[in-house]
């Protein structure tokens, strides 16, 4: 028996897209470049990386619904290009959003169409459908129609969809994406309850602090490579030297407070995060009591409304890597 | 498929019925236009100086009509759908083959479209008061059992061709009235130049229909009969033959170009 569960070794992906009207032109997108990493059964293995890094076409080469360009890649042991359909009888996946379901079926209904799809014995069907909507929290609302599913329902429908076949591989893509907080709590709960039934569960995700809740390890991938794969505390462990020094800031003196921070040396990295009322700025450094010395004069409501200094978290492992300082 | 997979099949039909079939589109599709053509028809029939209007090319071709714009719209309606809402690569993603679910629900389509024409044959009695004495009935039995047969098989054709790509659903549109009017819908074929009898000589339910009509207009011609039938059947099998070929090739063509997805 393979002793992995998943096992990917130079996965490359490249899309060739016709251009032209005659469509004799074509345009070649590089979409993942060189994947290799391994995944230990009973292994929550996390996949994290910006829009674009190549990690929703990694899990679908995975899942066997694109074929790579290069490299191989097994499930259980088995090659998803060359056992193709073994590979779909032992692995299951949930990709996020509300696409994926027919919104005019109930829940029950739409179940009961994928069992199908999965040979599933009616006698066995019917019994394990109203576990897993039980254990998705969708009991109560098994006989309403998807299109009065709320995201987080719907998301978690996606979750007992596959899982309908008691599949050994779990592939979640974002799986709690569009979901609130409580939705999302439930969910990840959900999601070691799996872990303990001795499910593998490969998990692509933009929320680090589900990253670090729940992955046993961690691929960082960027541009189509993975910079980074390891624990979640051996990633931290990485810029451990740093410090984390937040200042909410008025927008319009941004400029001017990242003047007086070029002085720092190379290594340190400034974030501007706009997302925030009001608006951050990050500075992860090896030199805070410079930072702070630099920035006190500024510490008045017309500059710097608040500072802080706080310990590295993924999050900041995450941006240092992608940003490439650490790759 | 070493066994017929029955649950499935009753699944996937009345999934197909709940999901695209009641709806009320399928009233403009199945009962409207259908109408309007037989309507149409009608009233060219009239100005050819035909004092009652044609059963065969008007009334029942209407229903035709009906059945032909459903299987190719439902048929691209199904692939571009779940294509739209995430539902092909589910399905392609699963131990079931994609060609498979394809048949059974090019069967409820054609199922489906079954139901123009059935009302064709009742405006036919009771609003146009024809009777159907001295009608080949065997030859109607037989020759309707092979049309819906030939319909199946361009349909999984169609539905394996539309899996293709995202473009091939406009392909499938442009073919949807010319192969009506060169199979001879809603007017005898012998009216068409010769060249174009022989395009149409290669599509099956040209051959099908022919016999439908000759049953209807009264014709026990045995052997014309039979020829007509074998080479439905012939050609609804070519199709078919095509249609297993090519799956494994559209299996991988979507999974490499990563079209499964409209996204």
């Amino acid at each position: 028996m393979d002793s992995f569960a998943i096992e990917t070794k130079s996965l490359n992906k490249v899309f060739i897209t016709k251009t032209g009207f005659w469509k004799n032109k074509s345009k070649s997108t590089m979409a993942v470049e060189d994947i290799s990493f391994s995944v230990e059964r009973g292994e929550l293995f996390g996949l994290l990386g910006p829009n674009g890094a190549g990690k929703t076409t990694t899990v679908k080469m995975l899942t066997t619904l694109l074929l790579p360009t290069g490299g191989t890649a097994k499930i259980l042991g088995m090659d998803v290009v060359k056992q193709t359909a073994e590979v779909r009888k032992h692995i299951g996946f949930a990709f996020s959003g509300s696409r994926g379901l027919y919104n005019r079926l109930t829940a029950f209904q739409n179940l009961k169409y994928f069992a199908e799809l999965y040979s599933l014995k009616d006698d066995f069907a019917n019994k394990r459908i109203p576990m897993l909507l039980d254990l998705v929290g969708l009991a109560d609302r098994a006989d309403d129609r998807v299109e009065t599913y709320s995201s987080g329902m719907t998301q978690r429908l996606h979750l007992a969809r596959a899982l309908l076949h008691d599949p050994e591989v779990l592939f979640l893509d974002e799986p709690t994406v569009g979901i609130d907080p409580v939705g999302s709590r439930d969910l990840r709960k959900t999601i070691k309850n799996l872990l303990s039934l001795g499910k593998t569960i490969l998990l692509t995700t933009h929320y680090m602090a589900e990253a670090e809740e729940l992955c046993h390890r961690i691929a960082i991938v960027k541009k189509g490579n993975i910079v980074a794969l390891d624990t979640p505390d051996a990633l931290k462990r990485r810029i451990s030297g740093e410090s984390v020094i937040e200042a909410s800031i008025q927008s319009d003196q941004i400029q001017v407070l990242i003047d007086k921070l070029k002085v720092l040396d190379q290594r340190t990295v400034i974030t501007h995060d706009t997302t925030t009322e009001p608006e951050k700025l990050c500075i992860r450094t090896t030199e805070p009591g410079r930072v702070l010395e630099l920035l006190s004069p500024y510490l008045n409501p017309q500059y710097i409304l608040n500072l802080e200094a706080r310990s590295q978290t993924l999050e900041d492992v995450y941006i240092a890597i992608i940003q490439g300082d650490q790759a | 498929m070493t066994h017929l997979r029955w649950g499935l099949i009753k699944q996937q039909m009345s999934v197909q019925f709940l999901v695209r079939t009641m709806n009320p589109l399928s009233l403009g599709l199945f009962v409207i236009q259908p109408a309007v053509f037989s309507a149409v028809g009608m009233l060219l029939s009239r100005a050819a100086g035909n004092s009652t209007p044609d059963l065969v090319y008007s009334v029942i071709g209407g229903g035709i009509m009906g059945m032909w714009s459903g299987l190719v719209f439902t048929s691209t309606f199904d692939i571009a759908g779940d294509r739209r809402n995430g539902m092909l690569e589910l399905i392609v993603g699963s131990p079931t083959s994609l060609n498979l679910i394809e048949s059974i629900r090019t069967f409820t389509n054609v199922l489906s479209g079954l139901f123009s024409l059935v009302l064709a044959f009742m405006a036919a009695t009771f609003i146009f008061g024809y009777s159907f004495t001295g009608v080949n009935t065997w030859g109607v039995i037989v020759s309707l059992l092979l049309l819906l047969f030939a319909m199946w098989s361009i349909g999984v054709f169609l539905a394996n061709f539309l899996a293709w790509s995202r473009l091939s659903g406009t392909f499938v549109d442009y073919l949807e009235m010319p192969i009506a009017f060169i199979c001879g819908f809603m007017y005898p074929i012998r009216v068409l130049p010769v060249w174009l009898q022989h395009i149409s000589g290669a599509i099956p339910i040209r051959w099908a229909l022919e016999a439908m009509n000759e049953s209807l207009l009264g014709s026990f011609d045995l052997k014309y009969l039979t020829i007509h039938w074998a080479m439905t059947i012939f050609l609804s099998l070519v199709l078919i033959a095509i249609t297993t070929w090519m799956q494994v090739k559209v299996h991988d063509k979507i999974r490499l170009s990563g079209e499964l997805s409209s996204i």
